[in-house]
């Protein structure tokens, strides 16, 4: 973990993509987002409340997640968000551009560390 | 569109449930924070353990709830309601330069919008009806001009022509209107029954004309303006159907036209109707033809559609071309080309003098208060933040300002509508209202004046790294580098801008003096003037010539009258205006052509005035029409260098014999042009109307007891007007008072904002700077040493104010060139009068504040630290 990516260098867009591709599983609340997204990320990817909270209330406000109160597994309330049909498609929008975007500049990226 | 729509009444719901949504963040991050726990002891630590690291993983709750609520702009609403609760306490903490600064922006956008409601009316929409744009006069024209009027079978034949939507005709006479026993005379219109619809107006009370109305035996209705209602009808209701007598004959009112329509004069009371297709018989045969052009027709091609159609319907066009003339604001005398613009450049250069006034102001507010921003800014307060804190603050000024700024204008457009000269308001249509435009001019101005006033200093004033400005308080020192130049430069423009107007008003002032001390070359002192007219049934010039030596005869006998004289008017009224070729009888000379002003005056008339005759004799009762007395300039002009007595003129076929040569008579005016020539006719009642002038000893008798004389002397005698001739002469110098009096007030305005402005600023900088005052006399400075430090601050300032405002100065008073009546713009007497008041105004400001420095205990200032 010698270059960690620091939360500034996470753009707004790209923890955004991330949380809806955490809720397009099942729904989970905003704890259990942060520890999943660390989980899948094998530990790059930290996010800590600061950034979390805002995100999720955005992605409510634009209407791409809901939250929903409802018992969690211990038995205590908390907020379960998840994915509404706009979020879905946006999901779905957001992906095919990241892939064609992530393709290209790996590609350039090969390409420049192949030069002699 | 919906995912817009719930976006959008979820955050209005946000705004409104805001303690519900916080209550549930509260609750969400409580959750949080217990997951972590619950994690964190499964991993093996106790309870405490997983509490501390589940705490230091979250940071602090505060700042995550503040980055939640960051999200979306109902924070930013939010944000601004604290912005404007902070901005109104601050507003009542310091309530005298609040209301300073207020009072000098309401008034800066009151005169801003007064005057743009005049520029408005006057230059920029004189014709205010519906789509007046493709409203116009057509009339037919060869390159030598033409009547404005238009054969009755020409209106006809364009009523039917598509590039017409609507035609109208219209033609304007005057009536004399029996109001009491009071006679008064009032512009009238004789119109067409579509005219009102077609200028969009309606009736108060009462309807407009109706379908066959206009024809012999119809013709006797007429509609009144609100204002000869309510001045000679006491607005009484019951007038709407009854009759009144208009030139003697009975007319039944049938409506009443609301005060703000204009038409086609500003001063049109009466509209009588027509009907052109069958029009009574003593109708006029020839009509102005008002059209309504169809739209998106180009002007050329209606202008020829027109042209071929009058010529087919009247053969007498066949050489003419029809143009179009605006309603009105065609004609335009030099003031409304010359004193407008320039007043308006005044007005502007007000508002930006008070605006910078208001901006040194709130410097001064904002740099007092660095404490409390530097604190701000340490407890973790963005500059953004506090910038449009500031800026918040600053736009309430300009807002309460604006509000201000409305009721001034309306006020002075009040007192404008009262005072602007006659000549201005006849050359519009247009009410004059603070209408919804002028209401447009005064927000904007309002936001002009915040974005002028309040950014420089919101900037200046919150700019700081918070280390540094917290030092720079603790130690008090001096005035901040940056709000110290800007408000020294915004002091300089001030003055520079206070200066020009100051040189503008003060050669308007002098040119007013010298207009009103021109010598007009006759006594009017002491005299009033009785205009009369004559019935109908007096229908020879010999009978109103008998009558007219009744008349004059039983006037001398009023008491405390000493000289009565007859005469057809009196420069610059009445009379008559010839101009062409005039011929002398010396041999072979050339004809000189002249514009001469010719009256029609009684024996005792030079004698009454005191004119002077230079030669001859005056006339004798004996004397025939082709005998004259000519003035001085005319004599000059015909036989240069040699006696006119007993010399014989032409002009055109009337020959003339000069009897005597009178004393030139003056007329001021800042068109030279328009004081003609002169010379005097002997006096006949050729017209149907008589001036008498009447010179009285200590005491006139009353106007009402004239009038009374004059109606029992004949009774084919109406009298119109009774006043003294000093008060006709006054309101002739009315347009140059005016443009005197606005220029005048603008510069006081303009020099008191700057003294104030200058006060202020050097108030706040002695305060800032008592430290080290304090220290330099500490060291041994002498009071006097200390007075000068601030005395020189000042007077720098004004110095180069006064530089920089001489040049523009200079400008200015070239551009007033045409207005201005024996002075130039290089007048030493008002350069001294401008340098001398800008130099006791910066003395005065500057005096307090360098005594206050110099009353400093420096005891006292170290103890403060």
């Amino acid at each position: 973990m010698a270059q960690e990516p620091t939360q500034s260098s996470l753009v707004q867009g790209t923890l955004d993509m991330i949380i809806l591709r955490t809720l397009a599983l099942e729904p989970m609340h905003g704890y259990g987002i942060g520890v999943r997204i660390e989980q899948i990320s094998t530990g790059v990817f930290q996010v800590n409340a600061g950034s979390l909270f805002p995100a999720l209330r955005r992605l409510e406000r634009d209407g791409l997640i809901k939250g929903e109160w409802a018992a969690t597994e211990n038995n205590r309330r908390a907020k379960y968000y998840s994915l509404t049909a706009p979020g879905r498609a946006r999901l779905k929008q957001g992906t095919r551009d990241w892939e064609v975007q992530s393709a290209a500049i790996a590609r350039i990226l090969q390409a420049s560390m192949g030069e002699p | 569109m919906i995912a817009l729509l719930r976006r959008t009444a979820g955050r209005l719901r946000g705004l409104f449930h805001r303690k519900h949504e916080e209550r549930a963040l509260d609750d969400e991050l409580r959750e949080y924070v217990e997951a972590s726990v619950a994690q964190h002891m499964a991993r093996g630590l106790s309870r405490e353990e997983a509490v501390r690291a589940a705490r230091v993983a979250l940071g602090s709750l505060d700042a995550v709830k503040e980055a939640v609520r960051d999200v979306g702009w109902e924070t930013l609403a939010d944000a601004a309601c604290q912005d404007v609760r902070h901005a109104v306490r601050r507003l009542r903490s310091r309530p005298l330069t609040s209301l300073a600064a207020i009072g000098m922006l309401g008034l800066g956008i009151g005169i801003t919008t007064a005057m743009f409601a005049i520029v408005d009316a006057l230059l920029l929409r004189p014709v205010p009806f519906r789509d007046a744009d493709r409203l116009a006069q057509v009339v037919m024209h060869d390159e030598h001009g033409g009547g404005g009027d238009v054969a009755r079978p020409v209106l006809r034949a364009w009523k039917e022509t598509p590039v017409f939507e609507a035609v109208e005709g219209h033609h304007s006479t005057t009536s004399l209107i029996e109001s009491g026993d009071r006679l008064v005379e009032r512009p009238t219109a004789v119109v067409t029954r579509g005219l009102f619809d077609m200028l969009g107006v309606h009736p108060i009370r009462g309807r407009g004309f109706e379908e066959g109305e206009g024809r012999a035996g119809t013709s006797d209705r007429v509609v009144i303006s609100e204002d000869l209602w309510r001045s000679a009808f006491g607005a009484d209701p019951a007038v709407v159907g009854s009759h009144i007598t208009v030139n003697r004959e009975p007319l039944t009112v049938v409506g009443i036209l609301p005060a703000d329509f204009r038409f086609p004069t500003a001063k049109t009371e009466l509209w009588r109707p027509i009907d052109y297709e069958a029009p009574p018989p003593d109708a006029m045969a020839r009509p102005t033809a008002l059209v309504r052009i169809a739209a998106g027709i180009p002007e050329a091609d209606v202008l020829r559609v027109a042209a071929n159609v009058a010529h087919a319907a009247d053969p007498s066009t066949n050489r003419l071309q029809a143009f179009t003339r605006p309603l009105a604001g065609a004609y335009r005398d030099t003031y409304l080309t010359g004193a407008v613009p320039l007043l308006t450049g005044g007005v502007l250069l007000v508002f930006l003098v008070l605006c910078a006034n208001v901006s040194s102001l709130l410097l001064e507010r904002f740099t007092s208060r660095r404490r409390e921003f530097a604190m701000c800014s340490a407890l973790g307060a963005s500059r953004g933040r506090l910038f449009r804190q500031a800026l918040v603050e600053s736009a309430m000024f300009g807002t309460l300002g604006a509000a201000t700024g409305l009721a001034i204008a309306w006020g002075l457009v009040g007192v404008t509508r009262g005072f602007l000269p006659e000549s201005f308001l006849l050359q519009t249509l247009n009410p004059l209202n603070v209408d919804y435009r002028a209401i447009g001019a005064a927000s904007l101005s309002g936001f002009l004046a915040t974005a002028a006033a309040g950014v420089l200093p919101a900037w200046v004033g919150t700019r700081m790294n918070a280390a540094n400005s917290l030092r720079v308080v603790e130690r008090g020192g001096t005035e901040t580098r940056a709000a110290r130049s800007v408000t020294r430069a915004l002091l300089v423009g001030e003055i520079a801008l206070a200066c020009a107007l100051l040189v503008g008003a003060t050669l308007l002032v002098r040119s007013f003096v010298n207009l009103a001390q021109v010598d007009r070359g006759l006594n009017s002192r002491g005299v009033v003037t009785a205009w009369i007219t004559f019935s109908k049934s007096l229908d020879d010039s010999a009978a109103r010539t008998a009558t007219a030596a009744v008349l004059e005869d039983g006037v001398r006998h009023l008491p405390g009258v000493t000289k009565v004289a007859l005469s057809w008017g009196l420069p610059p009224g009445g009379g008559g205006i010839s101009f062409g070729d005039w011929r002398p009888d010396t041999a072979g000379a050339a004809p000189v052509s002249l514009v001469v002003d010719r009256y029609w005056v009684g024996a005792d008339f030079f004698d009454l005035y005191g004119i002077p005759l230079l030669a001859g004799r005056t006339f004798r009762p004996e004397d025939t029409s082709g005998q004259v007395i000519v003035g001085q300039r005319l004599a000059a002009a015909l036989w240069p260098g040699t006696s006119a007595v007993g010399r014989r003129f032409t002009f055109l076929t009337q020959h003339f014999e000069v009897v005597g040569v009178a004393k030139e008579i003056n007329h001021p005016s800042i068109d030279v042009r328009q004081d003609h020539p002169e010379f005097y006719e002997p006096f006949t009642a050729g017209g149907t109307r008589v001036m008498i002038s009447i010179r009285c000893g200590s005491a006139c008798p009353d106007a009402p007891l004239i009038r009374r004389r004059l109606t029992e002397l004949s009774p084919d005698v109406r009298v119109i007007d009774v006043r003294p001739l000093d008060s006709v002469y006054f309101k002739q110098l009315a347009t140059p008072r005016a443009a005197a009096a606005m220029g005048f007030a603008f510069a006081a305005v303009a020099i008191v904002a700057a003294a104030s402005g200058l006060f202020t600023v050097l108030s706040y900088g002695v305060s800032r700077r008592r430290r080290e005052f304090g220290i330099r006399t500490a060291l041994g400075s002498s009071p006097a040493q200390i007075r000068g430090l601030v005395l020189r601050d000042g007077l720098t300032v004004a110095l180069a104010g006064v530089t920089i405002g001489s040049v523009a100065a200079w400008w200015l008073a070239r551009g007033l060139a045409s207005l201005e009546y024996g002075v130039t713009p290089a007048d030493p007497i008002t350069w001294s009068i401008v340098f001398g008041v800008i130099g006791v105004t910066t003395m005065a400001a500057c005096w307090r504040p360098a005594r206050q420095a110099t009353h400093l205990d420096p005891v006292m200032l170290l103890r403060e630290e």
